[in-house]
């Protein structure tokens, strides 16, 4: 049956028709002794109950269209985004997850408000249909570079600790000591998103932009969209993992630039 | 538990104290401690009469400059290594003043365009020496600076430590298991175990031999036993 939008309508036996694939996937599991069964079982439930979960929040703020409703959710994606974040880090970091949220907050709010106030212009600016996947996005990206850049300072600064002290030895302040482990942290978090930039639409059409191509809209509308996200998800990228090392270096050092030792 | 305890000593301006002692007793924690890479819990370091806590900790480290156990050069030439000092420590980096800090320690002025990486072990820990030379410091701390070396290199290490002790006037506070090392320097010697001071014993001349059994069986290469 076809929908009014131009797409196809899912009913409930069409999606049983899905969890089919998952059984072929069970089938070779067992067959070839992977020992995925169970987890795939769990995963095939946990992806059903989950996606109805949230399909029935976005759709009741949706039907409400109220700014306090999408700030609420807002908050509460940055909440799981945080947690996220920090249960990513190898090693936990003294005072990590204020550092995560203020990171992944700061560098949000600015992308957020950047995109949906000044490049789309969305009137009103909480347009859930616009603000919800957008922040989504933003937040995803955010989390995973926030994560692991502070994984690669860590890495660096233990497996550097001698270059650091050698400089805070000839009196460097500590800042400057560890600005290269800043440097190399960041540089490490933005690459994917740099290298995602190269290849962008040749290898695999992005996600985003799949999506609108499913949902009926032109190509061309939707890689102009695709191209926002890509420069919108490079600043926020480069923001939280910037925020955050930048935050988490200073637990690494005292008043009296010294390296912190015990805390590698 | 306390890594040092009751640890106290003087060390006068142009002479050198020779930290010793089984591993883990706390020497090289509390030769850091003399220039603030470690904060003691307890006690006070005094440079000059001031509580080097009153001091600029960028500025203490200049005047007391200390020398890692593992040499650290950074990435790029000799040169490049020499000249990586603090901007606001304005030190003198023109090329004779980076020729004459190698020179210093006994190594040819060629060495400026050779690459860091292509030196020896003892090679690398006379360029790090050199590198704390060039901030003009009053004192110099030696984190056991032939401990990675081999005997020949160490020597080298040895020889360049005892010369600039003469030709600088440095305070020398060393670490080391080096029974040469100390021999050369003279001075005295602070023998720690588990944290405290088992003897502070001060050689009159470098041809003198040290009274105290513990630490003549140190610089006769023994293992000394632990005090009871």
């Amino acid at each position: 049956m076809m929908a009014s939008a131009g797409v196809i309508d899912l009913s409930l036996w069409q999606l049983g028709l899905a969890v089919l694939l998952v059984g072929v996937v069970i089938v070779i599991s067992a067959r070839e002794a992977l020992g995925l069964e169970r987890d795939l079982v769990v995963g095939a439930v946990r992806t059903i109950v989950q996606l109805y979960l949230v399909g029935f929040i976005l759709a009741s703020v949706f039907a409400a269209g109220r700014w306090y409703w999408v700030v609420l959710l807002l908050i509460a994606m940055t909440l799981v985004a945080t947690q996220a974040a920090v249960a990513r880090l190898k090693k936990p970091i003294p005072g990590g997850y204020e550092i995560a949220a203020t990171a992944i907050t700061v560098s949000t709010a600015i992308t957020l408000a950047w995109v949906i106030g000044v490049v789309v212009r969305v009137r009103p600016w909480y347009e859930p249909q616009y603000a919800i996947p957008i922040a989504g996005m933003i937040l995803g990206n955010a989390m995973t570079s926030a994560a692991l850049a502070g994984d690669r300072l860590q890495s660096d600064l233990r497996a550097r600790t001698d270059e650091v002290e050698a400089l805070l030895a000839l009196g460097f302040s500590g800042r400057d000591a560890v600005q290269p482990m800043v440097r190399s942290a960041v540089r490490a978090a933005m690459i994917p998103t740099v290298s995602g930039m190269m290849t962008v639409g040749l290898v695999q059409l992005p996600g985003m932009m799949t999506g609108q191509i499913l949902a009926g809209a032109s190509p061309l509308l939707a890689i102009e969209y695709q191209i926002v996200v890509v420069f919108m998800l490079a600043v926020a990228t480069s923001l939280a993992s910037l925020l955050f090392v930048r935050l988490a270096v200073g637990r690494y050092l005292t008043p009296a630039h010294q390296l912190r030792r015990y805390l590698l | 538990m306390p890594v040092l305890a009751d640890v106290s000593f003087e060390v006068e301006r142009n002479t050198s104290l020779t930290l010793v002692g089984p591993s883990g007793s706390g020497k090289s924690t509390l030769l850091r401690c003399l220039n603030r890479l470690e904060e003691p819990t307890q006690g006070s370091v005094r440079m000059d009469t001031r509580d080097i806590k009153e001091l600029d900790p960028l500025q203490l480290r200049r005047r007391a400059a200390l020398v890692l156990q593992t040499p650290v050069l950074f990435e790029g030439s000799v040169a490049d290594n020499l000249q990586t000092q603090p901007a606001s420590a304005h030190v003198d980096l023109s090329q004779p003043r980076l020729a004459r800090a190698l020179t210093d320690v006994g190594l040819d002025p060629d060495f400026l365009d050779r690459d860091g990486t292509t030196l020896s072990g003892g090679e690398k820990q006379r360029v790090t020496i050199a590198r704390a030379l060039l901030g003009d410091p009053e004192a110099l701390l030696l984190d056991e600076p032939t401990a990675a070396l081999d005997p020949p290199n160490a020597a080298l290490v040895v020889d360049t430590i005892a010369a600039l002790r003469q030709s600088h006037g440095l305070t020398i506070v060393v670490v080391t298991h080096q029974p040469e090392l100390i021999r050369r320097l003279g001075g005295c010697v602070l023998y720690l175990v588990g944290g405290r001071v088992q003897a502070n014993e001060c050689m009159d001349g470098i041809a003198h031999e040290p009274t105290d059994r513990r630490v003549r069986a140190f610089l006769d290469g023994q293992r000394p036993r632990a005090a009871r």
